[in-house]
């Protein structure tokens, strides 16, 4: 027993003896990141780059993405942050670490030689990195942020299960009424229609604003959230009353309201639901659950003619450099040449990820070209300007889900939503 | 007047609504268990598509892979060395601060214990930050002695508590013929009340060391190294943001669940002895199991 405990205090003292490598290397670019899929590829890219240019990258991944954000934070409290990073979180955690000075202000890179670095990629993944001028958050402005791969949340039809339900599977419903038409058919047939993750309610926030920004316009949309515009208006019944056909119509899967993405994905890529709503990861997440998977992307169908439908982009990862880093040049030139078309590629092919650099759309898969084929209609609500009140946001979305389980009237909800919209205006103006 | 048969159908029948209870009880523990173990020898497209318990094909490579990929033998290392360094500092530091409370007198006793006790309602996530920037000011971040120092420190206060609760009923008569041989109060703790204490050092140890065993988030703040990592954070490099690696995640679970398990084999008497004793139902609460 004297032996074991003389061998254990060993052990802890021993242990011990490890010491941390808290000195910066000026020929090491330390790289933390979140993202377990995309580390092989990183690896290997590192791997290129110090053959090419004799820096080492070291790339460090920190997974889950909470407790990765949890790091990233106590290391900015304890400025131990590495060369490069990533900021999770919304646009105000971003703008809280640029204030600190955390970050880097990368604009005159991105301007550099006729704005070369910039220009490379889709405005909208560049807008997310992004603090124009007069930003709410008060942050200089400036590009902070440099996008690696960007990702668009569409509809997605299963192609084989299209034919038997007789239709034509190069031609996806295109109108909110066919749309609903295909849920008789899905009802005659006893077969499930659309799945999405809407327990996650961000999901349906998703699909809501993109048929406001169809049915009312982008204007409107930010009126209302800067309160001009209140969320009993016509326009907005309408939106809310496209989830109440959606339930009559039974285009909708059963559960979808209380499902987990995960769960809709899987009921998708097992051809067991004919429609999905997914963001542009679900590319790599189908080709792990069935490689055979016969699906094709579509706009979600339009609901009237006056605005054309948006749909939700974001910069799917972003790497910020570290302001105080002694490597802050050598991480901007590796961050450069990460972005070039090559590379970029590279990751494309093997993480199934859209990349931020929209000149290699031609050489990635057909159905990630797909994805980024509407990036012109890409909207976010990073990039509007205006931020809803996250109660207003949560009774919304809380109200579709009564509507789609025929607790409420969308008439209901949207009076819900317009009273604690007036509530929270009163306590900010209090 | 009821017949025999009466009461000795009446007997068999509330035996077969225990037992039937009881078997779907024990169905519902084993099913997530035997899933794992059945997903670890699938491929990741099997899995959605087959939901049978047996595989039709065994990969008994996921093992090899999950354990090559995860870079466990390493980290199953550090593991090891983290909860027998932790246990053992916990149940050392424990028991005298236990003792302590128990027997001696000292002023601000209570205080020291309450703020003992104070600490068991802090959630370890809340602390993080400060944790970080203790450990960075200390120079020990990113060492294995400070993580083993954080651990032991987030152990300390439900051990004591259990422990002096178990020294609180102990006899002093005990105590005293072991002054009377000659034991100073040192002596006592070792010879007498550390052996008397077994069943609840042993629900002690086998918490603390799941605890450990299972704990990643903060090793995963303060650790930068991926050669001090516990062997839980190379459990997550097989689950990605939107993508999970099936297979070898289940073949990596079975390999982490199999030494706790063992941990409780060998310390099942004992574990046993700590619940009938009362700690255990305390111990229970406490841990909120």
């Amino acid at each position: 027993m004297r032996k074991v405990a003389w061998c254990l205090v060993l052990g802890i003292l021993l242990a011990g003896c490890g010491q941390g490598n808290q000195e910066t290397d000026k020929s090491t670019i330390t790289i933390w990141h979140w993202m377990t899929d995309r580390e092989p590829a990183f690896q290997e890219l590192a791997k290129r780059y110090v053959a090419k240019t004799g820096i080492k990258v070291n790339f460090e991944l920190y997974a889950p993405s909470d407790a990765y954000a949890q790091k990233v934070h106590a290391a900015a409290q304890g400025a131990t942050l590495p060369d490069v990073y990533g900021i999770l979180g919304e646009k105000r955690d971003f703008a809280s670490f640029v204030k600190a000075g955390h970050v880097l202000n990368l604009t005159p890179y991105m301007n550099d030689l006729l704005g070369s670095w910039k220009n490379r990629f889709f405005a909208k993944a560049l807008a997310v990195n992004e603090f124009p001028d007069g930003n709410i958050y008060k942050v200089v402005p400036g590009i902070y942020g440099v996008p690696i791969d960007i990702m668009t949340i569409e509809m997605l039809y299963n192609k084989d299960l299209f034919k038997k339900l007789g239709l034509d599977p190069n031609r996806p419903p295109a109108t909110f009424k066919e749309f609903i038409e295909i849920g008789k058919l899905l009802k005659a047939k006893n077969m499930q229609g659309l799945v999405s993750g809407w327990s996650e309610v961000w999901m349906i926030d998703c699909l809501a604003n993109n048929y406001a920004f169809n049915i009312m316009g982008e204007d409107k949309v930010l009126a209302t959230i800067r309160g001009e515009v209140p969320y009993t208006d016509p326009d907005w019944i309408t939106v809310l009353g496209l989830f109440k056909e959606m339930r009559e119509s039974g285009v909708l899967a059963n559960g979808t309201v209380t499902m987990v993405n995960k769960t809709a994905e899987q009921l998708f890529a097992t051809n067991k639901a004919v429609f999905a709503f997914n963001g542009s990861w679900c590319v790599n997440v189908y080709k792990g659950m069935n490689p055979v998977l016969n699906y094709a992307v579509m706009l979600p169908p339009k609901a009237s003619d006056k605005h054309p439908m948006s749909i939700w982009e974001g910069a799917g990862s972003s790497f910020m450099v570290n302001a105080r880093s002694k490597n802050k040049e050598e991480a901007v030139k590796f961050l450069k040449w990460l972005t070039d078309g090559e590379q970029q590629v590279y990751l494309a092919e093997v993480t199934s990820n859209l990349p931020a650099n929209k000149d290699c759309l031609e050489k990635i898969s057909p159905i990630l070209a797909q994805f980024a084929d509407d990036m012109e209609l890409a909207t976010h609500p990073n990039i509007w300007g205006v931020s809803e009140f996250p109660l207003v946001t949560e009774t919304l979305d809380r109200g579709i889900q009564s509507i789609v389980i025929g607790e409420k009237t969308p008439e209901q909800v949207a009076a819900d939503v317009q009273k604690v919209k007036e509530r929270e205006q009163a306590k900010k103006r209090s | 007047m009821k017949s025999e048969l009466y009461y000795k159908s009446k007997k068999i029948t509330l035996n077969i609504l225990i037992h039937l209870f009881l078997i779907s009880v024990a169905i519902t523990c084993l099913y997530p268990l035997l899933w794992m173990i059945s997903s670890s020898f699938k491929t990741q497209d099997i899995i959605f598509s087959d939901i049978s318990l047996i595989p039709r094909h065994f990969h008994f490579e996921n093992y090899i892979n999950a354990w090559r990929e995860g870079g466990f033998g390493r980290n199953f290392l550090n593991s090891i060395i983290y909860t027998a360094s932790v246990v053992f500092g916990i149940v050392i530091i424990s028991s005298l601060a236990a003792y302590a409370f128990a027997r001696l007198r000292f002023p601000g006793r209570n205080l020291l214990f309450i703020m003992f006790m104070a600490a068991m309602m802090i959630p370890i996530p809340g602390s993080f930050v400060a944790l970080y920037v203790l450990l960075n000011k200390l120079h020990l971040r990113n060492t294995p002695i400070g993580y083993i120092l954080c651990m032991i420190n987030v152990g300390l206060s439900t051990s004591i508590f259990l422990l002096k609760t178990f020294f609180d009923k102990l006899p002093k008569e005990l105590e005293d013929a072991a002054r009377i041989d000659g034991c100073s109060k040192l002596g006592i703790w070792w010879h007498v009340a550390l052996p008397l204490a077994k069943p609840v050092l042993a629900v002690v140890v086998v918490f603390n060391a799941l605890s450990v065993w299972n704990e990643y988030i903060l090793a995963l703040i303060i650790f930068d190294s991926r050669k001090f990592m516990p062997l839980q954070v190379a459990l997550k490099t097989f689950q990605g943001e939107f993508v999970t690696n099936y297979p070898l995640l289940m073949a990596g679970l079975t390999i982490t669940a199999l030494p706790i398990i063992l941990v409780y084999l060998f310390m099942q008497k004992y574990i046993v002895n700590g619940v009938t004793s009362g700690s255990g139902i305390r111990m229970k609460k406490l841990f909120n199991v």
